[in-house]
């Protein structure tokens, strides 16, 4: 065969046919069939009819919501203060930011559950909170380093003219540099938001014992309920399809302002 | 049980480093080479490698330890007694549950080792092999199994029956136990923590854990909810007693199953946490202070606090308490139209129920083999060394364990310990519970295809936030954000235009 510069996908192709594709269709298969394997819909229908399963799904959105929030809260003036500062070593700076991701979450989680139970005293008295802390600590870095990206690339003479035209630096904040930093923003919040949702072991670990979307799935699947198991996860898939598309109407058209995406 | 951090971390690397799945093209290397694929749970077979100072188990009649894994050991002995070669593929699982969903995903072992629920299960799907007439056989000396299970979980086996069918022809016993409160007796006092209510009670709120599985929490809040009967005189002293408290702490009709929803939903917010295994830590580090655990973890989490000069006690209900079993047994999909792996599994069992395995096995995970071995006296002796009180001791106690240990024609008086009064509330109650703790054990059994789907409901039920309860502000906040990002979508499409 002569080599041709497709010869090089091949190996993520394999690899995406292997382990995305091929499991996605056996979540299909499940998701509409029954225990015997006859079609159906009934895990469909199950799903929006139950009050729990749609109940899990608010918290779910709930906790993601206040998580992402408290995310962007954090991020978005430390990623502001680092892109626009003068300081030499920025990369030694933003290197402190993605330290924390080089070791594993649940270590992580390990250690901040012992600082929240000696902050609060009892950890089980705070659950929601503590799942957004620990939810957050695991995230942040995944916010910052989009919201940062977007704004170290902006260029400066933007806000210098808005100076020079009279606006205030607040004026010239919100005007001109945070409608140009939406993509970051946005890609950093898809990038906090989905996963929130199904990190249930984050809760697990914090001792939260109210289910979220992950561990309804995870109960589901350990019950031997392969198909409503696989419908909520198609559920699920289908909710960050929205999503996605959704920020991607957001990003798009913004050509002068692009690499929103981590890294 | 003396775990120490490096026989941990070895104990870790061999569960990380096991293959999960035995491949199917394995099963025959050699001619005359067997392969036996055993499945158990993590760590629960001495992984070898013990500290010869500290760990040394010497009795009298000789010394123990575990130098290799018992599974190497069981590949030599196997080799030197019959001749034949095998070679043991060692799995692990983690719950029941997860053992049987691999099991229908078509994962093939031998041998398993699942809790008593779950072979009650696998027989009655007709999954398991039968223990063989040789196995019974109590002339042949290698048979230590049969020679060596203790009477009373013997009568267990044999008196409980599945589909017409006694257990014993299924399964063999390997470790057993009951559960209770592990409890911190500086705050808890030894009569708050002997009641299924220590978990709905107020003054310890958001300080006692129980397990996160549907079945364990299930019996204990049946023992709360139920409590008054199950104290009653009339109840206590009816000549049907044994029987009737089985039927009570089995009952899963609809409104049992509701009642035991509406308690757990009312007393979640009291406890600290469901929790699968942070439990024994919880308890060393002192975050809670009762622990609904099982009687072999509870003897683990008083080992480990005495090491941190800690000091922790057991305490099982008054109303009831939940005697279990994990046993082996054979399955069909492995070992049926293969005497030679037959004879193996067989093999497997007997060795590790060989008197000198059975206390290394106890020694390094902490639970109780269904091992007496009376004849032999090892493991009574095991237990002198290992809780009696020494010679210039004051304040002992005698304690009996002969229901555990002594057959119809020992004198029960034998099997009579001297211990320090303190063990009547540690360890040595956990691992050998009181005659009266066994009197008022009962079984759970399996729950039917029906009886689990309610209850696993139940389960979703008490952990899902159901969406009735989501405030009005809630919709009104939720409301508010998909109209802002809505219009911001709308605005920008707009101005791209």
């Amino acid at each position: 065969m002569k080599f041709s510069r497709k010869v090089l996908g091949i190996p993520y192709a394999v690899f995406l046919l292997l382990f995305v594709v091929a499991p996605l269709l056996v979540l299909f298969y499940y998701a509409f069939t029954n225990g015997d394997g006859q079609f159906t819909i009934s895990n469909l229908t199950g799903f929006f009819t139950d009050p729990n399963a749609l109940g899990t799904l608010c918290y779910s959105f709930a906790l993601s919501f206040v998580t992402t929030l408290l995310c962007l809260f954090l991020a978005y003036p430390t990623a502001y203060f680092l892109a626009t500062s003068k300081i030499k070593a920025k990369s030694v700076v933003i290197m402190i930011f993605v330290m924390p991701m080089w070791i594993n979450f649940s270590l992580r989680i390990t250690a901040l559950k012992e600082i929240l139970d000696a902050i609060e005293g009892n950890l089980s008295a705070y659950p929601f909170l503590n799942s957004v802390l620990g939810m957050t600590y695991d995230f942040l870095p995944f916010m910052i380093l989009p919201i940062y990206n977007v704004i170290v690339k902006l260029p400066v003479s933007l806000t210098e003219a808005a100076r020079d035209l009279g606006a205030t630096p607040w004026r010239a904040f919100v005007h001109v540099t945070l409608p140009m930093s939406v993509p970051g923003i946005v890609s950093g919040v898809s990038m906090v938001f989905l996963p929130a949702m199904t990190n249930y072991v984050v809760l697990d670990m914090l001792y939260n014992s109210t289910y979220i979307m992950g561990s309804l799935i995870g109960s589901y699947f350990s019950n031997d309920n392969w198909n409503g198991g696989s419908m909520i996860a198609l559920i699920l898939l289908l909710i960050i399809c929205l999503f996605t598309l959704f920020s991607n109407t957001l990003e798009a058209d913004d050509s002068s302002v692009r690499g929103g995406a981590l890294l | 049980m003396k775990k120490h951090s490096m026989k941990a971390f070895a104990a870790l690397l061999s569960v990380l480093l096991l293959p999960n799945i035995a491949p199917a093209t394995s099963m025959v290397r050699a001619d005359n080479e067997v392969v036996l694929r055993v499945c158990n749970w993590e760590e629960y077979i001495d992984e070898g490698d013990w500290d010869e100072e500290e760990d040394l188990i010497d009795l009298e009649s000789g010394d123990i330890i575990g130098e290799n894994s018992m599974v190497e050991d069981f590949e030599e002995w196997y080799y030197e007694t019959t001749g034949t070669k095998v070679r043991v593929e060692y799995s692990t699982f983690g719950t029941n549950e997860d053992l049987y969903n691999m099991l229908t995903l078509g994962d093939v072992y031998d041998l398993v080792c699942p809790s008593e629920y779950m072979i009650m299960k696998l027989m009655a799907e007709d999954k398991l092999q039968p223990l063989s007439d040789e196995f019974f056989d109590e002339s042949n000396e290698y048979n230590y199994y049969i020679n060596g299970v203790s009477p009373y979980i013997r009568n267990i086996f044999e008196t409980h029956e599945i589909n017409g069918e006694k257990w014993s022809r299924y399964a063999a016993g390997y470790m057993w136990g009951v559960t209770g409160f592990v409890y911190n007796p500086d705050v808890v006092s030894r009569e708050e923590a002997s009641t299924w209510h220590l978990m709905d009670n107020e003054d310890f709120a958001h300080q006692v854990t129980v397990k996160d599985n549907v079945r364990d929490t299930y019996f204990a809040a049946v023992g709360a909810v139920k409590s008054d009967l199950l104290l009653s005189e009339s109840f206590r002293n009816d000549p049907n007693y044994a029987m009737n408290l089985q039927d009570e702490m089995n009952d899963t009709s609809p409104e049992m199953i509701q009642e035991i929803q509406d308690y757990l939903q009312s007393t979640k917010n009291n406890l600290y946490s469901f929790e699968t295994d942070s439990g024994k830590a919880d308890m060393i580090t002192g975050k809670v202070v009762a622990n609904l655990q099982w009687s072999g973890d509870a003897v683990y989490t008083l080992d480990q606090a005495d090491e941190d000069d800690f000091y922790l006690e057991f305490a099982v209900p008054n109303e009831v308490t939940n005697v279990y079993f994990d046993g082996w047994a054979m399955l069909k999909c492995g070992v049926e139209g293969n005497p030679e792996r037959q004879k193996a599994a067989e093999a497997f069992i007997n060795f590790v129920s060989r008197p000198d395995n059975a206390i290394r096995n106890m020694y390094y995970i902490g639970y109780t083999s269904v091992i007496s071995a009376s004849e032999d006296g090892r493991i009574f002796e095991y237990l002198d060394w290992n809780y009696g009180a020494e010679e210039d001791e004051e304040n002992t106690v005698d304690y009996s364990v002969a229901m555990f240990f002594a057959s119809e024609d020992d004198d029960p008086e034998d099997y009579v310990l001297t211990v320090p009064e303190e063990q009547l509330r540690r360890q040595l109650a956990a691992q050998y519970p009181s005659e009266d703790v066994l009197h008022r054990a009962s079984i759970m059994v399996y729950f039917n295809e029906e009886v689990s789907r309610s209850t696993n409901q139940m389960w979703i039920n008490i952990r899902c936030y159901n969406i009735k309860n989501v405030p009005i502000w809630g919709w009104a906040l939720a409301f508010f954000v998909i109209a802002f990002l809505i219009s911001y979508a709308i605005r920008k499409k707009k101005e791209s235009r």
